[in-house]
C-alpha cells in the first residue's frame, strides 16, 4: 500500500473532454474544430490522483476503472481552482481511520496533534512546553506576515497582500493567482494522499466544519516551503496558474513530496511513545492481520475477534 | 554517464538503419536499443531527424521527470506525445471521415 501510493504518478488535469471505458482502456475523447475525436490513453494504475476540469464528461465503467485501480478522482474548477467533489477507492484499510478518529475525538490527543503541527510548520524545537494553542496560533501568523514581507522584498515587489477571490478571478496580480493554483495542486495531493491512506480528510485536528478540514491541516504544513517561493518566483508571469502547475509539479519530483505526505500523515496519527513499548508493535501487528482478513468484530473487552464466525454458545 | 535508449523506426533509409546499428543493437525490425551517452545519443537523434523523409521516428530516454523518460519523434505519425502541465501522454490523432463525408449509398 504505502510504496504504491508514494511511486505513483502524481496527478493529471482534464478539462473539455469526454473520458470513457473502451476495450483497450480508460481514454479521454478530444472532440477537434473538424469533428473528428483524438484520443489520449490515461495511465489509470500509475496514478494516483485525476483532476477533472469543467466540460468533462466521465462513464461509470471508466470510474469504476479508475476506483479498482485506487485512483482518487477529484472534481474541480477551471485550471484546478476549487476541489468540489471527490470519488473514494474501494478495498482500504480502516486502521488509520480508527486511529485518525480516536486521537481526533480525544481533546487531549487531539491538543497534543494541534501542537504537533505548529511545531513541523516552524521548522525548529524552540517551543516551550508549556505553550497553548492560542499563542501557537499567533506565531504562526506573525511567521508568515514576516515570510510574505522578505518573499516580495526579495522578488522587488512593493507591496503584497494575500486575496482569494473566485468571482473576480482574473483581476487579480500574478502572485496570487499562481498561489492559488498552486495550493489547489497542493490539496488535490494531500486529499489523494489522504484517501489513499483511508483516513477522513473531513476530520481536521487545527481546521474544522469542513469536508476538507483535515486536507488544509496538512497541506498548511508545506505552503511556507513549496507554494509560496513558488508563486512569488512567478510574479512577472503571463500564464501564472499554468507555469504554477507545471513548476509544482517539477518540484513533486524534487521534494518528493507524496512519499513525505504519507510519512508525516502516520506520525501524525500514531501516538507519541510516551507510554507502554509494546502499543505501536501491537499496532502494526493488528493493521497487518486487518490487511489479510479485511473484516472483523468489535469487542469492548477482548478487541478485535474474526468476523465470520458463529459465536452461538450452548444449543447445536 | 551512458543510459539506455530505445529508439523505433518506420520506413527509413538503409544507410540510417546502419548508422544506428553501429551503435545499437536492432532487437526486431525497426527497434534500436542501445546504451549510450547522452552526447551521441543526441547526434543519433540529429541523423535520425536529417534524413527520416517519408519516414517516422520516436526516440524514448531516461530522463530526470516525474515519469523517468522523454519522448522525441521525428517525421508524422498519428500518434503525437502532448504535455499535460508536465506530464507527457499520447495523443492519437484521429484519420479524417472520409465516409461520413460521402453521399449516403
Amino acid at each position: 500500500m504505502l510504496p504504491r501510493v508514494a511511486d505513483s504518478l502524481s496527478f493529471l488535469y482534464l478539462d473539455m473532454v469526454r473520458v470513457v471505458q473502451d476495450d483497450t482502456g480508460v481514454c479521454a475523447q478530444i472532440q477537434t474544430p473538424d469533428h473528428r475525436t483524438d484520443l489520449v490513453y490515461i495511465p489509470t494504475a500509475a496514478l494516483s490522483c485525476l483532476l477533472l476540469g469543467p466540460g468533462v464528461s466521465i462513464t461509470t465503467p471508466a470510474l469504476t476503472t479508475l476506483a479498482r485501480h485506487g485512483t482518487s478522482v477529484v472534481c474541480v474548477g477551471a485550471g484546478g481552482v476549487r476541489a468540489y467533489a471527490a470519488v473514494l477507492p474501494d478495498s482500504l484499510t480502516t486502521n488509520w481511520l480508527e486511529q485518525q478518529v480516536a486521537t481526533w475525538a480525544d481533546p487531549a490527543r487531539r491538543l497534543d496533534v494541534a501542537i504537533r503541527m505548529y511545531g513541523m510548520r516552524f521548522q525548529d524545537d524552540k517551543l516551550p512546553q508549556t505553550v497553548t494553542l492560542d499563542q501557537l496560533r499567533g506565531m504562526e501568523g506573525q511567521r508568515m506576515k514576516a515570510l510574505y514581507k522578505i518573499l516580495a522584498q526579495q522578488h522587488g515587489i512593493g507591496r503584497f497582500r494575500r486575496n482569494y477571490h473566485p468571482d473576480q478571478w482574473h483581476a487579480q496580480d500574478p502572485v496570487n493567482l499562481a498561489l492559488s493554483a498552486a495550493n489547489t495542486c497542493l490539496y488535490g495531493i494531500v486529499h489523494a494522499a489522504l484517501l489513499a491512506l483511508g483516513v477522513s480528510p473531513a476530520l481536521g485536528f487545527v481546521h474544522a466544519g469542513t469536508q476538507h478540514a483535515f486536507v488544509y491541516d496538512i497541506a498548511d504544513l508545506y505552503k511556507a516551503e513549496i507554494t509560496l517561493p513558488l508563486a512569488f518566483a512567478l510574479h512577472q508571469s503571463t500564464n501564472p496558474e499554468q507555469e504554477a502547475r507545471r513548476r509544482f509539479r517539477e518540484d513533486l519530483r524534487l521534494l518528493r513530496l507524496l512519499p513525505r505526505i504519507v510519512q508525516d500523515v502516520l506520525a501524525l496519527l500514531t501516538p507519541a511513545r510516551t507510554d507502554a513499548p509494546g502499543a505501536d508493535a501491537d499496532t502494526e501487528s493488528r493493521s497487518e492481520r486487518r490487511d489479510v482478513e479485511m473484516v472483523h468484530l468489535w469487542d469492548p473487552k477482548a478487541g478485535v475477534l474474526p468476523a465470520g464466525v458463529n459465536y452461538a454458545s450452548g444449543g447445536d | 554517464m551512458p543510459s539506455m535508449l530505445v529508439i523505433a523506426t518506420t520506413a527509413v533509409p538503409d544507410h540510417l538503419r546502419g548508422a544506428l546499428s553501429r551503435w545499437t543493437s536492432e532487437v526486431v525490425p525497426g527497434i534500436f536499443v542501445g546504451t549510450v551517452s547522452a552526447r551521441v545519443r543526441d547526434q543519433l537523434w540529429q541523423a535520425v531527424t536529417e534524413t527520416v523523409g517519408n519516414g517516422a521516428a520516436v526516440l524514448v530516454h531516461p530522463a530526470p521527470t516525474e515519469q523517468g523518460y522523454a519522448i522525441r519523434t521525428a517525421g508524422t505519425r498519428r500518434r503525437v506525445p502532448i504535455d499535460f502541465d508536465g506530464l507527457t501522454l499520447i495523443r492519437m490523432t484521429a484519420t479524417p471521415q472520409v465516409k461520413s463525408e460521402q453521399s449516403p449509398p
